[in-house]
């Protein structure tokens, strides 16, 4: 019987479990990747002040505390299920069922697919696949690749890809399906781009940014945009190209590539075929929350932070007793609103667990969420500050909703 | 193993400690101890994991952390497991999972 | 340009057109949806597909923007044959 269990070895998992062991609790973190730093492993980014953040190095110092303060880790290993018996969480592995007073989850995000013809190929993956296999375990995925989804994940990993050797031909968009309206479209495409825009070593974007703000300007932005597209990092982004098919036979040969309208429609005859040996699939992250859905949370749809999310409060408390959420579970973002969301998480935990006096470092933590949210240098979401309060509405209406007692 | 990258402009090199052997579909590879076999593989030149059951198309690996369960093989008759998530290590046997219609097609891809 | 069809699910190999036809031949409700096409319920549990299944059903049903419990089927990783003896390694 533990304390505090923690899902995820990630930067919400960890740094919840070094808080959480630093209070005196007998903590065990249970990841089923190979090495500590979920999500955050494979991040490589400049910072606006010119330093990189390097994931692995910010994973091994995270790993490195929580280890350091008495926190078990334990790798390799999947989590099955959970649920609740009497006042005891249970948490099932494929060999063991451990036992828990306090369960955090913090299982991060997974890649929404952005299917194409042709995308189950060997060669074809999604985005993230090509970052860890590149940062993480230093394979190349390939020699050239074309990347197909134009977001901030896309771009940052675009860069990343080159940095190590690898040539990206193209950021493109998909043809658009039926299931991909906003991702598929070159205007709204064109608008979320603007948000990083000042993370975008380009002028183009940059000085778009300026005055492509109203929307008749960005209707002739897209109508007058360059058909060649812009490069960004060297790498050429085309919002009026779509591809329309990946080709190859036992594994991926090309894709096929078309001019489409400002409004997403192919342009027929225009296509042309560019040969690669892997394709990248880039359709964004949705919070991974199938444990607190087997668990039975409440869940709310919310757009702005990537898809349906358990309900929870400040505190990081779910609305099943002894359930906590912290990370990416909660709601797409940074691994720094992760890390700070797992130190509130942990001190919750502490607190609940009858650790005295608490109280305002709790209350200190959540303002800290807030300034890291404040500070990050982009959002997956522009309006996740709005995504996070409707959340809380949600937790106050279902609050006033179940207490007539 | 030209797809391995040993010098990062920004990234510490990793650590390779110990060269090793291992089977994949009756061949055999080399890689690094530890590292996930989808890894040893690729940098072997090897995308296609297994065939899909009923229409045997080819798959790979997808998301690379274990999510899509695309790249189940076989290892040591165990099956299933998630090459991306398996670390590998001496003497492995790994075996392709589903339809096998081509298996030469790849092998020679490779070899010759 | 007529747009070509796709896999949605790529475990049980659904197609978007078949999905779209069936929703629309049947009418029927997003969990017969997956019942009957099978899509979302392969090997990985839905995990890679189901944000594309739920856009199309949720099309379907209008489907409520609000509180939801929602469904899914324990274990969320399948067991491995080796696994269920218990033995070692
Ligand atoms: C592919 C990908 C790439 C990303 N790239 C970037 C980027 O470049 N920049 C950026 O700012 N953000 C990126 N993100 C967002 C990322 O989610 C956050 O930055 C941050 O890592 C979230 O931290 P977390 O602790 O919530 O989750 P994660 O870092 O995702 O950690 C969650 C951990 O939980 C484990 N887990 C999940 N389910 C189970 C289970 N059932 N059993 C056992 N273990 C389980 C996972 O193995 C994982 O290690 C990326 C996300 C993904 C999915
Ligand atoms: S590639 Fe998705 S589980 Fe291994």
């Amino acid at each position: 019987m533990y304390d505090v269990i923690i899902i995820g070895a990630g930067p919400a998992g960890l740094s919840a479990a070094a808080t959480t062991a630093n209070q005196g609790l007998e903590v065990l973190v249970v990841d089923e990747y190979m090495k500590a730093g979920g999500r955050l492993l494979g991040q490589l980014y400049e910072e606006p002040d010119g330093t990189y953040w390097n994931g692995i190095k910010e994973s091994n110092h995270l790993y490195e505390r929580a280890n350091q303060s008495g926190a078990e880790i334990k790798l390799g290993t999947s989590i099955l299920n959970i649920e609740k018996s009497g006042d005891v969480w249970l948490v099932y592995t494929e060999k063991d069922t451990y036992e828990t007073s306090h369960l955090l989850l913090a299982t991060g995000a997974a890649e929404s697919p952005s299917p194409v013809p042709g995308w189950t190929l060997p060669g074809v993956m999604s985005v993230g696949a090509a970052q860890v296999m590149t940062n993480v375990h230093r394979v190349k995925p390939g020699k050239r690749g074309v990347i197909i989804g134009v977001n901030p994940l896309a771009a940052v990993i675009a860069s990343e890809l080159q940095m190590a050797g690898v040539e990206v031909t193209a950021l493109t968009l998909p043809q658009m399906n039926g299931l991909n309206e906003e991702a598929a479209h070159p205007k709204q495409v064109m608008n979320q781009l603007l948000h990083v825009a000042h993370m975008a070593p380009s002028a183009l974007i940059r000085q778009g940014s300026k005055w492509m703000k109203p929307s008749i300007m960005q209707d002739l932005g897209i109508t007058f945009y360059p058909k060649s597209g812009f490069k960004m990092w060297g790498i050429p982004v085309h919002l009026r190209k779509a591809v329309t098919e990946i080709l190859g036979d036992e594994k991926v040969a090309a894709v096929k590539l078309a001019t489409v309208k400002p409004n997403g429609d192919v342009i027929e005859g225009t296509e042309e075929i560019i040969t690669c040996d892997f394709v990248c699939i880039a359709g964004g992250l949705y919070p991974l929350t199938e444990l607190a859905a087997v668990a039975g949370c409440p869940f709310y749809l919310v757009d702005e932070l990537g898809g349906y999310v358990p309900l929870h409060n400040e505190r990081m408390e779910t609305a099943l007793d002894g359930l906590y959420v912290a990370g990416n579970i909660t709601g797409i973002e940074g691994a720094k609103v992760a890390i700070a969301q797992g130190v509130t998480a942990g001190l919750t935990m502490a607190s609940n667990h009858g650790v005295q006096g608490l109280k305002d470092r709790i209350e200190q933590s959540i303002e800290e969420i807030e300034q890291t949210r404040d500070n990050a240098p982009f959002h997956f979401h522009p309006d996740v500050k709005k995504g996070k309060q409707i959340v809380q509405e949600k937790w106050e209406e279902m609050m006033a909703a179940e207490q007539p007692l | 193993m030209s797809e391995r990258i040993t010098d990062h402009p920004v990234l510490d090199p990793i650590e390779r400690k110990k060269e090793v052997s291992f089977l994949f579909n009756g061949k055999s590879y080399k890689g690094y101890e530890g590292e996930p076999i989808a890894a040893a593989l690729l940098a072997n030149n090897i995308r296609t994991l297994r065939y899909h059951e009923e229409s045997g198309s080819p798959r790979g690996i997808y998301c690379n952390i274990g999510h899509c369960f695309e790249c189940r093989v076989t290892v040591n008759e165990k099956q299933g497991l998630r090459a991306c998530l398996t670390p590998l290590k001496e003497g492995m046997e790994i075996q392709s999972s589903g339809m096998l219609p081509t298996p030469v097609k790849e092998w020679r891809e490779t070899h010759v | 340009m007529k747009q070509q069809d796709f896999l949605v699910c790529r475990c049980e190999e659904v197609t978007y057109n078949e999905l779209m036809e069936t929703a629309s031949r049947t009418g029927c409700t997003a969990r017969e949806l997956k019942l009957r096409t099978r899509a979302g319920m392969g090997y990985c549990g839905g995990r890679t597909c189901r944000p594309l299944v739920q856009q199309i059903t949720q099309k379907l049903e209008k489907a409520p923007h609000t509180r939801v419990t929602l469904k899914y089927q324990p274990p969320v990783r399948p067991i491995s044959f080796g696994d269920l003896g218990g033995g070692e390694e």
